[in-house]
């Protein structure tokens, strides 16, 4: 691991400023994934600029919604008693992530920027388009099992790992961002970038930009939300197949459901195909299925990642007719 | 007359150093001017090295030297327990991704592995081979490894399966698994002229010891080795690796003590590991269930350096009464690091014949414990001989009414519960032991000081299991003192002789000398109190003599006391004795009944709830005996439902060598256990009834987790892990 220059700051603009200035600087919150990226060589910067002293890490309840400070933690943010009542599926998400050490130190704006635990990233050796971009991509014909069958393109089909960007998906988040520009926001719905041809860029974020904030419309119906998270071991792994659903019922009509899903996609997925399926149609086992299939219409599984296909389906038919009483 | 430590779940002596930090490991503490090494490894697994540039990495701050394969002396070849067939940065050739190339050396560890990065190395790379399936060249049988025959023959196997009445012909797979134990090996050197000192993390100090005087040249005697506690082994630290042999190496260029501690990446190609594994089995059987043939074969990754098999079929050919057996044991040699022994070597093939009984009991509506019954072996299926204290049959008994198995339902899939089905699964256990070399012979030493204590000395190891509480209680009990009137002091080659803790063989080798030396010990004690006048015991026969808590008594007359603080006081000087045993290799037994819920619709796979029972011998301390059965049903639900390493088959990298991808079990993956003892002493054992147990706790987990999900669901899984996407 390269030595690297510190620089502690205590105003957002300031941080910001920092990272401008310093080339090859990042910014560091939690650290538990970064300073990973940096021991392995899948990153490298000249500058960590320290963010841990902004007066970022509160969380606000108003008639609007839910305001979550970048720097808030993840445990601080699955205790919160509002994210508890009215938002289950986000606490959920954030329970089902890491452990308990890494939840004590990682934060939500470094939770959406965590990069890919595709084993080519991680491993400075081998080539990837993602660490460092025209390198080639081992995993579409290698070991890709954890891989996307969503989202994916010939340059990369690296999965992005958060759960907690799969419920805030599903809750129709919005990001704020502070950069030298200014601040801006943005829709949860379109931060994270599909790799294309440039797999090396995650997300919309500009140079130096920083996560100020999550935000969270309130929606009564968010009550009625959930995250299925499965993976190959009890606790403290990444999913191989995730749901969060937010559901509404009238009757036993849908009135409204929501449905992102993790660990098949390039990015955070969004299905609007499966939710038009399922909006307004009565909540049965059968029409669950088909929202399922619409889901993965456009699937393209690899030679390991195949199951995905197959589980993800069952999954959504496992968390929503749950959640819908039909069991 | 103390009551006896041995067998008492007494606490482990070292347990509040181990927590505090007071428990030094081998790379703990600073050494004086060391250098702090880091490797460079190859990038490619097969082809030549054919530059180095280090000017970059020699310009970086703090770095004294980088080596290469121009640099280095040429250094001879070790055998076994050396397994790697080549020393790496003795010439140009690269065998496997991962393979050092360079060693730098710079004044802090962070320096050293910054400028590791700046070393350029050119390749001439060839395409590698990764896998048994991807092989080009079909599988052979290889050369005997340590005397061991790849071919086992008894009776007429082809005969017997023809005419057999039931027959059955499965195929089982099992992938590569790394031992991951969670303290990195680590080595530092220090030469003081010709004389060599190492710090290393080794389950086996004289085994080091005898490996770097071959590779150097050097006698024994001038070359000590230092492991006073293991942050644990599994059998990744008792062979010795490469780096070892490099950091001495370049300690010696250096002219400065060198520490070198592997990375976690640096684990899965710089040890050893359990080689990925496929067997082929047919079993030719009465209708009844009686065994007539057994036919194996086995193919295991080897290495184009390195040929040796470390998964042992002692199972097939031993476990059950069978008079027809067939093994063979082959391997297809591969582009990658090799592998080695690995805790209980049996388990890969133990799993294919455990659960190949449980697919015969169904087929034949047999029950599975009555099936292995009928084919029980009270003689050593090899030899003829009878097996003295094997209480195998106990062990069905004891955890199967534990455990409720007459509750069994009859049916596969019959069992549901909300969501999960469930099953239940057993599997028979077995180990073989080995035995210490008998020459040198194993020899402790126990001296007793003025101040009444005893110090036991002898060059064994803790390599996590407990050997400083065994045989603190040990001397203990024979000297008549209280457990904290002992002080073990282990771990050190210029200590009394000691072997490898490998093959479950420490408590069964060092226990008989320990007891023995302790005993002399006392009887020197006991000696010196009877022919001082001074002693309220003066002039009585030494055989009327009993000793208890730190006392020496008249046996009839327990009035009649001195201690041995008073005898050592007049005596004026400490008292030691020594004592040498022999010990025998053996088998240990066991039995584990487990339940499993699968959920229907999303795979998922939770063990729930274990059973075991185990015969060991004589259980020396109940407490440590049930750490192993932990660690062991713990490492099986391991193999079972996760582990695996993952090589890249166009690069023969391993993609997943950390503990982020590379997933053992978590708490919540592992339920609790019950276990149980037969406990009752081997008569045949040197080590006061007891024989070698630890590696015995694993070898039937994984077969019974197999033959649970099949009782849960009706689908069998032969290939692991049985991981979701092998139920949907």
């Amino acid at each position: 691991m390269r030595a690297f220059g510190y620089i502690p700051v205590r105003e957002p603009a300031e941080a910001v400023r920092a990272v401008r200035r310093a080339p090859g600087a990042a910014f560091i919150a939690g650290g538990t994934d970064l300073l990973n990226l940096m021991r392995d060589g899948a990153q490298r910067h000249e500058h960590l600029v320290d963010i841990n002293r902004l007066d970022l890490a509160s969380i606000t309840d108003s008639t609007r919604g839910l305001r979550i400070g970048g720097l808030a933690r993840m445990r601080q943010v699955a205790e919160h008693r509002s994210v508890r009542e009215n938002f289950p599926v986000l606490a959920e998400a954030l329970e089902a992530s890491a452990s308990p050490q890494v939840r004590n130190m990682a934060t939500i704006g470094g939770n959406l920027l965590q990069r890919t635990r595709c084993g080519y990233f991680r491993d400075a050796a081998s080539p990837c388009n993602k660490r460092t971009p025209g390198s080639g991509c081992p995993a579409l014909e290698g070991w890709n099992r954890g891989h996307a069958v969503l989202g994916g393109s010939e340059h990369c089909i690296a999965v992005h790992p958060s759960d907690l960007a799969v419920a805030l998906l599903a809750l129709d988040a919005v990001v704020h961002l502070l950069g030298p520009d200014g601040p801006r926001h943005v829709p949860m719905d379109g931060f994270h970038l599909r790799p294309g041809q440039a797999p090396h860029v995650d997300t919309v974020l500009r140079p130096a930009e920083l996560i100020t904030a999550v935000e969270v419309p309130r929606r009564t119906t968010a009550v009625r939300s959930r995250y299925l998270k499965l993976r190959d071991r009890a606790t403290f792994e990444f999913a191989v197949v995730s749901v969060a659903a937010v559901l509404e019922l009238r009757g036993d009509r849908v009135r409204d459901v929501r449905l992102a899903f993790g660990g098949i996609a390039t990015t955070p997925w969004r299905s609007p195909e499966a939710e038009a399926v399922l909006r307004g149609a009565p909540l049965t086992v059968d029409a669950i299925e088909r929202a399922g299939r619409a889901l993965v219409r456009e699937a393209v599984p690899r030679r390991h990642n195949g199951f995905k296909v197959a589980l993800v389906q069952r999954a959504l038919v496992e968390l929503l007719s749950g959640l819908g009483g039909l069991r | 007359m103390n009551g006896g430590l041995v067998g008492r779940p007494v606490s482990r002596v070292d347990g509040r150093a181990k927590v505090t930090g007071a428990a030094r490991y081998p790379a703990d503490d600073p050494v004086p001017g060391a250098l702090h090494g880091f490797l460079v490894t190859s990038a490619v697994a097969r082809g030549e090295v054919v530059g180095i540039d280090t000017s970059e990495a020699l310009a970086h701050p703090g770095v004294v030297a980088v080596y290469t394969h121009l640099d280095l002396p040429r250094l001879t070849v070790p055998p076994f327990p050396y397994c790697k067939g080549f020393i790496p940065l003795q010439g140009t050739a690269v065998h496997h991704a991962g393979q050092p190339v360079a060693i730098v050396l710079a004044a802090t560890v962070e320096q050293a592995q910054e400028a590791a990065n700046l070393v350029r190395v050119d390749y001439r790379a060839e395409p590698p081979t990764a896998s048994i399936d991807d092989a080009t060249e079909p599988p052979h049988m290889p050369r005997p490894f340590r005397d061991r025959p790849n071919e086992i023959t008894r009776g007429d196997a082809a005969e017997a399966l023809v005419a057999a009445e039931v027959r059955l012909e499965v195929r089982y797979s099992s992938p590569t698994r790394h031992h991951n134990p969670i303290e990195p090996h680590a080595t530092t050197a220090q030469w003081d002229g010709d004389r060599l000192t190492v710090h290393e993390t080794a389950q086996g100090v004289n085994l080091t010891r005898s490996v770097l005087a071959v590779a150097f040249g050097l006698p024994p005697e001038r070359i000590r080795v230092l492991a006073p506690f293991l942050g644990g082994g599994f059998g990744a630290k008792g062979p010795v690796w490469s780096h070892t042999i490099l950091t001495v190496a370049a300690a010696r260029l250096a002219g400065r003590p060198v520490r070198l501690v592997l990375s976690r990446a640096q684990m899965f190609t710089l040890t050893g590991h359990r080689a990925e594994f496929r067997q082929h089995l047919r079993i030719g059987a009465t209708r009844q269930g009686k065994l007539t043939a057994l036919v194996e074969t086995t193919t295991a990754q080897l290495t184009r350096t390195e040929e040796s098999i470390f998964n042992e079929s002692d199972s097939t050919s031993t476990l059950y009464d069978c008079p027809n057996v067939h093994i063979r044991q082959e391997g297809v040699p591969l582009d990658i690091a090799t592998s080695s022994y690995m805790r209980s070597p049996e388990t890969t093939a133990h799993f294919g014949l455990e659960t190949a009984l449980d697919e015969l009991s169904w087929e034949l509506g047999v029950d599975p414990v009555e099936l292995r019954r009928r084919n029980h072996t009270a003689v050593n299926q090899e030899t003829g001989a009878m097996i003295r204290g094997k209480h195998l049959l106990d062990c069905y008994r004891i955890a199967s009414e534990a455990f409720g198995w007459s509750r069994r339902a009859p049916r596969p899939g019959a069992t549901k519960d909300g969501d999960e089905y469930v099953g239940w699964g057993m599997a028979t256990e077995a180990h073989t032991f080995a035995a210490a070399p008998a020459n040198p012979p194993v020899t402790a030493s126990v001296t007793v000081g003025a101040d009444g204590r005893a110090v036991l000395r002898i060059a064994t190891q803790d390599i996590g299991t407990g050997t400083y509480t065994v045989i603190s209680q040990v001397a203990a009990d024979a000297l008549g003192m209280p457990l904290d009137a002992v002080t073990a002091v282990i771990g050190d080659s210029a200590l009394p002789f000691a072997s490898v803790s490998a093959g479950s063989a420490t408590i069964a080798s060092v226990t008989g000398p320990v007891d023995k030396a302790a005993r002399s010990a006392r009887d020197a004690v006991v000696a010196l109190a009877v022919a001082d006048q001074r002693s309220p015991l003066a002039g009585v026969p030494a055989d009327e003599v009993v000793t208890g808590h730190g006392h020496l008594f008249h046996v009839r007359d327990r009035a009649r006391r001195d201690s041995y603080r008073a005898v050592l006081g007049r005596h004026g000087g400490p008292v030691e004795a020594t004592g040498s045993l022999p010990n025998a290799p053996g088998h240990s037994y066991g039995a584990v009944f487990l339940e499993v819920r699968v959920h229907a619709r999303l795979g998922s796979v939770r063990v729930t709830r274990v059973a075991t029972a185990h015969d060991m011998g004589r259980v020396m301390n109940r407490r440590t005996a049930r750490g192993q059965v932990l660690g062991g049903v713990t490492w099986g639900i391991g193999h079972a439902l996760m582990e695996h390493t993952v090589y890249d088959r166009h690069t023969a990298r391993v993609v997943n060598p950390n503990l982020s991808t590379y997933l053992v079990p978590v708490c919540a993956d592992t339920p609790a256990v019950e276990s149980h003892f037969v406990d009752r002493p081997d008569p045949g054992s040197t080590a006061l009834g007891a024989r070698g147990f630890g590696e015995t706790p694993i070898t039937g987990v994984p077969a019974a987790i197999g033959n649970a999900v099949y009782h849960a669901t009706g689908r069998r899984v032969r290939d692991l892990p049985i991981t979701r996407d092998k139920l949907l």
